[in-house]
């Protein structure tokens, strides 16, 4: 493998250093579940409390009417896949300038501070499943073989937020405008992906066409967390899948977005590197 | 001899009207020209440096010094032209920065050396030298953020040149630590160059340039000036310090406003820290301050002072 990658380019460079990337996440647990008492609680506290209030306000005060019962593992199935992209996308625009003095002494391949936040969010996410776990166990549901298929929708989502985090990290260091406009985008991303309900969802409510194409298809085409999502979904609830082309449409935009997130953060990187 | 740093043409532009950092300011204070509020920090810098070389860069604040360094650092990047660096870099440039503050001493060189790419096995087996240059043995468990200015700087100097880089850049740091400590760095830096590095000194002290460099580059406004040896970037940046304060003595006596405007390009009298020598102020060859004596261990490389012109080593 190593002879295989070429040390001067790019990806050699970052090939090399990959030591360099596993000593950063590690550290980053390590202040994270070292340096406070409650450590771990932390990680799942949230994600915990989102899904107690969104099972309490969706089953308890309403009728539920979206998503499958046990709505709980429903909810966690995505709400934990969507902390790892929420802390990716919110973290990769402060790696450049939370760590600036990391960043301005030594010559790494910048990439790895984007990648560390990646590495470390997507170790939180896997310490946050056991979690996921317990509640299905202790509600019942059942898993499906369709979990082989985790692996395949986390290294998607990986891909996606790599790109994304490459393009955010130097936008966000050079114009602040992006942090304040990313806020937004991600709070309405939230809802707008299906965390709370499912394509399936979509697709049963709004069963028209437009111009042969269904509504639920729309939906996953303009949103490459649909098909992620989903594909996380069928380990317990494999009835909800609504087929390949969400995923594909995800794969796809996930490499054209990591394609665009190299360009962007090279494009960047000299001017991020006077400004930190 | 083969170049290890070879730059063509290198140039770099900071915009002026936004100084996000404190460094920025130092060096947008150096005059040069300005297009809708860009100028060029360095501009034109062509030169190759072989390997093994000791090379002093001399010039006011603010001049492009320690840009240039941060460009073979690898931790700035050009605007213009290229630059090649083969081989790594040992950068002792911010050396306190790679520090995390809320991490103890112990912690922190772990993660430092690891930053700069020792391995686990090499950390491990250096642990010792770099706790005992640092002098920060009773301090290895103490959060780095309580530690002094002095001890910081110490073991960032520790732990960076224990690397194994065959570059070694230098930018006033010997100006921090007390006069002990800057004995065991000159020592240190000695022990680098004799094994054979490329070194790159900034500093305001003549007697530091002498010791280390035969190599000179003067930097004035972002251009290189004179590249040859030290002594003759030494005489040249002297001479243009005592150029310009002949004419702010003038300018002052006309207009006290632009006199004190002026003033910002060097450092005046009372902001000298002490130990260090003034640009302008010559020093007589037999002459040697207190804390620079050599010590009777301490071996002196041949060509290290007296021989300008002369490669080292």
């Amino acid at each position: 493998m190593v002879a295989l990658v070429d040390p001067t380019t790019r990806l050699g460079t970052l090939w090399q250093n990959r030591r360099v990337l596993q000593l950063l996440i590690s550290r980053d647990l390590k202040v994270k579940y070292a340096s406070s008492a409650l450590g771990y609680v932390w990680t799942i506290l949230d994600p915990l409390m989102m899904a107690f209030v969104y099972w309490f306000v969706f089953t308890k005060l309403m009728e539920r009417a979206i998503g499958e019962d046990p709505y709980v593992v429903f909810l966690l199935c995505a709400m934990l896949p969507w902390q790892w992209a929420n802390g990716v996308l919110r973290g990769s625009m402060r790696a450049l300038s939370k760590d600036a003095k990391l960043v301005r002494s030594t010559s790494l391949p910048r990439e790895i501070w984007v990648l560390r936040t990646v590495g470390s969010k997507f170790a939180e996410f896997l310490f946050a499943i056991p979690v996921l776990a317990a509640f299905a166990v202790f509600t019942g549901a059942q898993l499906h073989w369709q979990v082989v298929y985790f692996p395949l929708a986390a290294g998607i989502q990986a891909v996606l937020l790599t790109g994304a985090g490459l393009a955010l990290a130097p936008l966000a260091t050079l114009y602040g405008d992006v942090q304040r406009l990313m806020r937004i985008v991600l709070r309405l991303l939230f809802y707008f992906s299906p965390i709370l309900y499912g394509i399936n969802d979509i697709a049963t409510r709004f069963d028209k066409e437009v111009a042969g194409v269904s509504i639920a298809d729309v939906y996953a085409f303009v949103n490459p967390f649909a098909g992620i999502f989903d594909l996380y979904r069928m380990a317990f609830f494999p009835d909800q899948w609504v087929g390949w082309s969400a995923v594909l449409f995800s794969a796809v935009f996930s490499v054209v977005m990591l394609f665009v997130g190299i360009r962007v953060f090279r494009r960047f990187e000299g001017p991020v590197l006077k400004e930190i | 001899m083969s170049p290890v740093i070879e730059a063509e043409g290198l140039g770099i532009s900071f915009r002026r009207n936004r100084a996000r950092n404190q460094r920025l300011r130092d060096v947008a204070r150096g005059r040069t020209t300005s297009r809708k509020g860009e100028f060029w920090a360095l501009r034109d810098i062509t030169l190759q440096v072989g390997a093994g070389e000791a090379v002093g860069l001399v010039g006011g604040n603010g001049q492009g010094k320690s840009t240039l360094l941060k460009l073979i650092a690898g931790v700035l990047l050009p605007d213009e032209g290229r630059l090649k660096v083969h081989g790594g870099v040992a950068p002792l440039i911010e050396v306190t920065g790679g520090f995390v503050g809320d991490l103890t001493a112990r912690d922190n060189i772990w993660l430092t050396a690891g930053l700069h790419g020792l391995s686990r096995r090499q950390i491990a087996r250096r642990f010792d030298e770099i706790v005992d240059f640092a002098e920060v043995g009773d301090f290895l468990d103490t959060p780095f953020r309580h530690f002094s200015s002095g001890m910081k700087v110490r073991l960032g100097f520790s732990v960076v040149t224990t690397l194994d880089e065959p570059i070694v850049l230098v930018d006033e740091v010997l100006a921090v630590g007390d006069r002990a400590f800057r004995e065991k760095c000159y020592g240190r830096m000695s022990d680098l160059l004799s094994g054979g590095r490329t070194l790159f000194l900034v500093s305001h002290n003549e007697a530091d340039l002498r010791r280390f460099c035969t190599r000179g580059l003067y930097l004035k406004a972002g251009s290189l000036v004179v590249d040859g040896p030290l002594e003759d970037a030494l005489t040249t940046y002297r001479a243009d310090v005592g150029r310009r304060r002949k004419k702010r003595k003038a300018a002052a006596a006309q207009d006290p406003a632009t006199g004190e405007a002026q003033a910002g390009e060097q450092r005046r009298p009372g902001e000298q820290r002490p130990g260090e020598q003034q640009p302008g102020e010559q020093q007589r060859p037999g002459e040697q301050r207190p804390g620079e004596q050599q010590r009777p261990g301490e071996q002196q490389r041949p060509g290290e002072q007296q021989r300008p012109g002369e490669p080292a080593g």
